[in-house]
């Protein structure tokens, strides 16, 4: 491998069974940086996610990590090069964070699970990093949802990744809680020198916290670069389809404001359309 | 990390305790008492030949090995169901699988005693297991299309009515020479259990065990999730067709000699999670083995004596003390998830 990339994909065609849901996915994740898949709802982006993941079979193409194709790497061998923070809440009975979080240490435990000193560690400095030590006794079930990615966020980062897959990991939350996990996000990137792929639904964030921007639009990539290179011109309102129609009517209804307010983003992307 | 451990072990002593003293109470009562002593010298060998010795050996000893041991797999069972579908009711009778079991041992019992052929263990354990496997294969076709936890639960039982109604009816037209024991058997009992029975039970259920026993690491990260635990390395397909077989060999076994046993696949792993405070597989799987033999032990102990010298099936019993479990943990889920 020329490039030094964590992760790349190649002629990569993903969906379920013989339904392609997207096609000629390239991607690259380096050290350290944050590629991010923004564009509208179905347009494939937690399909492609996932099948970086492994968790669904390319139907075409292939998925590297350092250089090696993940469909010949055991299982366990992926698990220890990439873990997953998704966006469904889980619902585990009568487990505490402490134990969540010490479960990313599946793939370096033996035949029965049981946690060494060393594995009991790696879940001290995750929870540290994440910033979740005060949470260690609580019930997993009853933390705030903000709370809970945090957990989970430090349970992918016990499992030592090199590559972090994140599949809107902020959905659920709200503006604090977004800002925090996704602070929290970037410093551990550094300090890990983790390779992140993710999805974010926040235009405006994924602009600011990402090192390269990938828009999918009805599976295929539509464009990829730097921020500076997406968010140029009216792209993101043809991203997502936000005509002069919509502009106008939303206008109408009084939403104005939401587009260039709220969003600083669009404001500052559909400024040009503006009649 | 000290609490939590100082729990786990005072929860194992309590319930070895526990199924220690039903088990020696379960020695000496019966339709004659056999004092402590009596029991204690038996078991020693320095008594046999007394009365005490046969109906000891002969009748009460495999009886209470057969609850031992069913109660255990019975409530591992339900156990290994309820991660399965994530699904803190679910269980081999509720998910009308014992039922479904049933079905197929009354048909085989009765198309072999209607020639005068008489049913093996092994062949018995076979036929119940086929039984599970199409109701499991019917109630998965169903948690395909629904998430529902009421749905998955009401289609199982009716699936064990209607399971139950075909069994009646086989009944009803059986020879009359069968129909006494059929009839008892349909119901739930350890009472006919013999020695021929033990060595069968015994090795069958604790292989399934321990196998299960093995897969706890991948159950406490199927926990988290399906999506998790893959990413965490389980192979996914392999460990639900295991748990499947398992939970389907378990139950199986229970119902090929006991009949069908209500709600301690419910009842008694909720208990012990209580008792424990976690559902670590790990804790949790030798923890209701025990907990699901001590609780068999109780209610067969209360199915021979309260009402002797009649006898009641165990299912009565059991239903009696886990039904209100079940009634509990809906009650307490929809009220913490707003979801039942």
């Amino acid at each position: 491998m020329s490039d030094n990339s964590v992760i790349k994909t190649e002629g990569l065609a993903v969906g379920y069974g013989r339904k392609i849901i997207a096609d000629g996915i390239e991607l690259h994740a380096h050290q350290g940086k944050i590629v991010t898949l923004i564009g509208p709802n179905g347009s494939g982006k937690s399909t492609i996610l996932k099948s970086i993941a492994a968790q669904l079979r390319p139907i075409a193409g292939t998925v590297y990590i350092e250089g090696k194709a993940e469909s010949s790497m055991k299982r366990q061998e992926l698990a220890r090069k990439l873990s997953v923070v998704m966006t469904e809440r889980i619902e585990p009975e009568l487990m505490t964070c402490g134990e969540v979080i010490e479960s990313g240490r599946y793939p370096y435990t033996g035949r029965l699970g049981i946690l060494s000193d060393n594995d009991r560690k790696k879940a001290d400095e995750a929870m540290r990093l994440v910033r979740v030590s005060e949470l260690r006794d609580a019930d997993f079930s009853r933390i705030s949802d903000g709370q809970r990615q945090r957990v989970m966020l430090a349970k992918a980062i016990c499992q030592e990744p090199e590559v972090l897959v994140l599949d809107e990991p902020t959905s659920f939350l709200d503006i604090r809680h977004k800002l925090e996990l996704l602070s929290i996000l970037k410093n551990l990137v550094c300090e890990k020198q983790l390779a992140v792929v993710m999805s974010l639904h926040e235009i405006e964030l994924a602009r600011q916290i990402s090192d390269t921007i990938v828009c999918i639009k009805n599976g295929k990539v539509d464009r990829s670069g730097t921020a500076e290179e997406i968010f140029r011109g009216d792209y993101i309102c043809e991203l997502y389809d936000i005509d002069n129609e919509l502009i106008k009517s939303a206008e109408g209804a009084g939403l104005s404001e939401s587009i260039y307010d709220i969003n600083r983003t669009a404001q500052y992307i559909c400024k040009g359309r503006h009649p | 990390m000290e609490r939590r451990r100082i729990r786990f072990v005072s929860g194992f002593v309590i319930l070895a305790i526990l199924m220690t003293v039903l088990f020696i109470i379960n020695l000496m009562k019966g339709s004659a008492d056999i004092s402590a002593r009596q029991v204690l010298n038996v078991l020693a060998g320095s008594d046999n030949t007394s009365s005490a010795y046969s109906i000891i050996f002969k009748i009460r000893l495999p009886r209470i090995i057969a609850a031992v041991f069913l109660g255990g797999a019975l409530s591992v069972s339900g156990f290994l169901l309820q991660n399965f579908f994530n699904n803190p009711i679910a269980g081999p009778f509720v998910l009308g699988i014992s039922s479904g079991a049933k079905l197929v041992v009354a048909f085989v019992m009765i198309f072999f005693l209607g020639r005068g052929i008489a049913v093996s263990s092994a062949g018995m354990i076979t036929a119940a297991f086929t039984g599970s496997m199409i109701s499991m294969g019917f109630i998965l076709l169903i948690s395909g299309r629904t998430r529902k936890m009421s749905m998955l639960i009401i289609c199982g039982i009716m699936t064990g009515y209607i399971c139950s109604a075909i069994t009646d009816l086989a009944v009803a037209f059986a020879d009359d020479s069968d129909i006494v024991n059929l009839h008892n058997w349909s119901m739930g009992t350890f009472s006919a259990t013999d020695w021929e029975d033990i060595r069968v039970i015994v090795p069958v259920t604790s292989a399934a065990l321990i196998l299960t026993f093995f897969m706890s690491k991948p159950m406490g990260a199927y926990q988290l999730g399906e999506a998790y635990a893959e990413n965490m390395g389980v192979n996914i397909r392999v460990f639900r067709l295991m748990l499947i077989l398992m939970s389907s060999i378990l139950s199986a076994c229970v119902t090929a000699f006991a009949g069908p046993v209500s709600f301690v696949g419910v009842a008694v792993p909720h208990l012990v999670k209580n008792l424990f405070g976690t559902a670590k597989p790990i804790v949790i799987i030798p923890a209701s083995f025990l907990g699901g033999a001590a609780f068999c032990l109780l209610c067969d102990l209360i199915a021979r004596t309260v009402f002797a010298p009649v006898e009641l099936s165990i299912s009565t019993v059991t239903a009696v003390f886990g039904a209100p479990v079940v009634i509990w943990i809906m009650l307490h889920r929809d009220k913490s998830k707003g979801r039942v």
